[in-house]
């Protein structure tokens, strides 16, 4: 038992001994709290809340049309986006990524998350607004 | 507790640690699956922005699609979604609880929970889905 609990623990926790650990962990703690919560939401919403589950194109503008649903997806779209980037970022880390070509490959996925919220939240707008 | 997780020299081996399947346990398989399915969800992530952007092209287009979408090739795809939903959901709430330093001595518990919490939501979703 004491070899399978240092084992696991060590695996788990290992990279929190990365470069700035204490933010990277607790932001992918948190972020995937959040998302257990907003994912839960979103999905029991989408398709139990609503009667039949969202369907035809009328029946999702009308439901980001609410601003609670605007809220949340837009709140869940910038929790997922880091939570996946920053999970893609450990994991290049633990390839071994280091020095130059990890700050080019942390600018890359740092510009990829922006890029991805900024056109989640468009699509959101667009479909809101102008659906 | 926290000894080293990285052997001298490990850095030299062909791949990712966690990627070696030599002397693994329970808990450090469920870390590796953590992962891949990270990297699943992150994928399917840019999916569903990719279809959801059909929302765009106007009513037709979307209908057309969600059509397409209840044949039972992407019906099992919906139900493999929420396996690895719940399974990176669950594992990784027990993964952040052990990696706080709370209930390390409980940790193959919790992976036992997550198990069965993973299996209760996949079979809850298969019934909604197929059913």
């Amino acid at each position: 038992m004491a070899t399978r609990t240092e084992e696991d623990f060590t695996e788990a926790t290992r990279w929190r001994r990365r470069p700035r650990p204490t933010f990277a962990w607790l932001a992918q703690v948190v972020s995937g709290v959040l998302l257990l919560v907003l994912l839960t939401v979103h999905m029991v919403a989408q398709h139990f809340v609503v009667e039949g589950g969202l369907r035809t194109y009328a029946d999702v503008v009308a439901w980001i049309r609410n601003p609670v649903v605007f809220a949340v997806e837009a709140l869940l779209l910038v929790c997922v986006t880091w939570h996946g980037i920053a999970g893609v970022h450990a994991i290049l880390l633990d390839l071994g990524l280091r020095g130059r070509a990890e700050r080019i490959v942390a600018r890359v996925l740092l510009d990829l998350a922006v890029a991805t919220i900024l056109y989640g939240l468009w699509l959101l707008y667009m479909l809101a607004f102008r659906g | 507790m926290m000894r080293a997780g990285r052997r001298r020299g490990d850095r030299r081996r062909l791949g990712p640690r966690w990627l070696d399947p030599h002397g693994r346990h329970l808990g450090t398989w469920a870390f590796v699956a953590n992962r891949l399915t990270g990297l699943g969800l992150v994928v399917y992530l840019y999916l569903h922005l990719v279809i959801l952007s059909t929302l765009l092209r106007g009513p037709e287009a979307w209908d057309g699609l969600v059509e397409l979408f209840r044949r039972p090739v992407f019906l099992a795809f919906d139900v493999l979604l929420v396996a690895g939903l719940a399974f990176h959901g669950f594992n990784g709430l027990r993964v952040a609880l052990v990696g706080s330093g709370l209930l390390v001595d409980r940790h193959k518990a919790l992976l036992v929970a997550a198990g069965v919490l993973v299996g209760l939501v996949t079979l809850v979703a298969a019934v909604r889905i197929v059913g």
